[in-house]
C-alpha cells in the first residue's frame, strides 16, 4: 500500500459519472486529508486515525482501488493523482432529448469506462428538440443517434412507404 | 249661264245657214247675168225680209227656250250617263285597283314573308355558328381548365409528396418528444455505441 497509485489503473466508480463528480471527489479526499492531518497534529502520532465519514462516491473508489487513505504518503499521492485525472480523464459529451436518470448515466458511463478509456467521464446536456436518442461528442467526433436524424437520414423510406401506400 | 251660250250658239247657226241659203241662190248660173242679178237682189231682199219676219224676238225666245230645254236635257242625260260611267268606272277602278294593290300586297307580302324567311335562316345560321363558335371555345376551355387542373393537381400532389416526409417527421417529433422513455432507449444507445465502438475508443485513448 505504499507504492504510488498509478492512476492510469484506477477504476472509477459508477455513481462517478462527470468531471463535477470528480472534482467532488478530488474535495472530498483533500477534506479527509484536511481532516486527517488534523488529527495527527492533535494526537502528535500517537494515536491511529479516524476516517471521517465519507460519501458513497469516495467509499466505493477506495475499495475498488484498495487505496487506504490513512496511509499519508498514498493519500497525498492519490490526492495529487486526481487532481491530474480531474484535468486530463477523457470526457464525453451525451446529450439527451429528456432529463436523464443516474441509472442511465451509470450504465453508459460503465460502457465507456469498459469499452473505450477505464477512466472515461459523461458530459450530460439537454436538447429536446433531439426527440429521442443521442448526441454524442468525443474529443475529436460526433455521433449523432438522436431520433430527429434517424429519421431525416431515414425519410426516402417513409417516402417510398407512403407511396407504396397511395 | 251655258244655256244662254247654246241659245246663242244655236242663233247664230240659224243666221249663218240663212246666209249660205241666199248666197248659192245668188251665183246659181242663168243664161242672162244682168236679170239674173235683179232676180238674185230682189230674193235677197225678200229673203232678208223674211229672215226678219221669220226671227222675230218671239221666235228666236221660243227658239231659246227650247234650245235651253233641249239643251238642258241633253246636258242632265249626259250628266246622267256621265256619272253612270263614272260610278262604273269609279267601280271598275276600284276593282282594278284593288286587284292591283292585293296582288301588288300578296306580292309585297310574298317578298316580305321572303326576306324575312331569308332573315330568319340568316340569324339562324348566325346563331347556329355562334353556337358552334362557343361550343368550340367552351370544349377548348374546357380542355384547357382539365389540363391546368391536371397540372396543379400534380404539383400539389408532388408538393405534398416532398413535404409528406417532413410532415410525418414533424408529427413524430412533436407527438412523441415527451413521450419516450430513456431507459426503453438505453439498449439502442448502447447497439448504437457498440457500432461505432472503435472510433469512440481510438478517439477517447487520444
Amino acid at each position: 500500500m505504499s507504492d504510488a497509485p498509478n492512476a492510469t489503473t484506477w477504476k472509477l466508480p459508477p455513481t462517478l459519472i462527470t468531471r463535477v463528480d470528480l472534482a467532488r471527489l478530488v474535495r472530498e479526499v483533500e477534506a479527509v486529508d484536511s481532516e486527517l492531518e488534523a488529527q495527527k497534529v492533535r494526537s502528535q502520532g500517537q494515536e491511529a486515525y479516524r476516517l471521517p465519514v465519507m460519501s458513497r462516491g469516495l467509499s466505493d473508489f477506495t475499495e475498488l482501488n484498495a487505496i487506504d487513505l490513512t496511509n499519508d504518503q498514498l493519500r497525498m499521492a492519490t490526492k495529487e493523482q486526481l487532481r491530474a485525472l480531474k484535468d486530463k480523464a477523457p470526457v464525453m459529451h451525451l446529450t439527451f432529448a429528456v432529463e436523464a436518470e443516474p441509472e442511465v448515466l451509470q450504465t453508459l458511463v460503465a460502457w465507456i469506462r469498459e469499452n473505450a478509456h477505464p477512466q472515461g467521464l459523461l458530459s450530460v446536456g439537454l436538447q429536446p428538440s433531439l426527440v429521442g436518442g443521442v448526441y454524442v461528442r468525443t474529443p475529436n467526433h460526433i455521433h449523432d443517434f438522436s431520433l430527429r436524424t434517424i429519421l431525416q437520414t431515414k425519410r426516402d423510406v417513409l417516402v417510398k412507404a407512403l407511396e407504396a401506400i397511395r | 249661264m251655258m244655256t244662254l251660250i247654246l241659245v246663242t250658239a244655236i242663233g247664230v247657226a240659224i243666221v249663218i245657214g240663212v246666209v249660205l241659203l241666199v248666197v248659192a241662190l245668188r251665183h246659181r248660173p242663168g243664161t242672162d247675168k244682168k236679170k239674173a242679178n235683179t232676180a238674185d237682189q230682189a230674193y235677197n231682199d225678200a229673203a232678208i225680209e223674211e229672215v226678219s219676219h221669220l226671227f222675230n224676238e218671239e221666235f228666236r225666245e221660243e227658239l231659246r227656250n227650247r234650245g235651253r230645254l233641249r239643251f238642258e236635257k241633253i246636258i242632265n242625260e249626259n250628266a246622267m250617263f256621265l256619272k253612270q260611267d263614272l260610278d262604273m268606272t269609279i267601280a271598275q277602278v276600284n276593282e282594278q285597283l284593288k286587284t292591283e294593290i292585293g296582288g301588288k300586297l300578296e306580292k309585297e307580302v310574298d317578298n316580305y314573308g321572303k326576306a324575312m324567311k331569308d332573315a330568319q335562316q340568316l340569324a339562324l345560321d348566325a346563331l347556329q355558328r355562334s353556337v358552334t363558335a362557343v361550343e368550340t371555345q367552351r370544349a377548348e376551355l374546357a380542355e384547357v381548365f382539365k389540363k391546368d387542373l391536371e397540372a396543379r393537381e400534380a404539383a400539389l400532389l408532388k408538393a405534398f409528396e416532398d413535404n409528406l416526409a417532413k410532415i410525418v417527421e414533424y408529427y413524430l417529433l412533436q407527438a412523441l418528444s415527451d413521450q419516450l422513455d430513456l431507459r426503453a432507449q438505453l439498449p439502442m444507445i448502447i447497439k448504437q455505441l457498440e457500432q461505432n465502438k472503435q472510433a469512440i475508443m481510438e478517439d477517447m485513448r487520444l
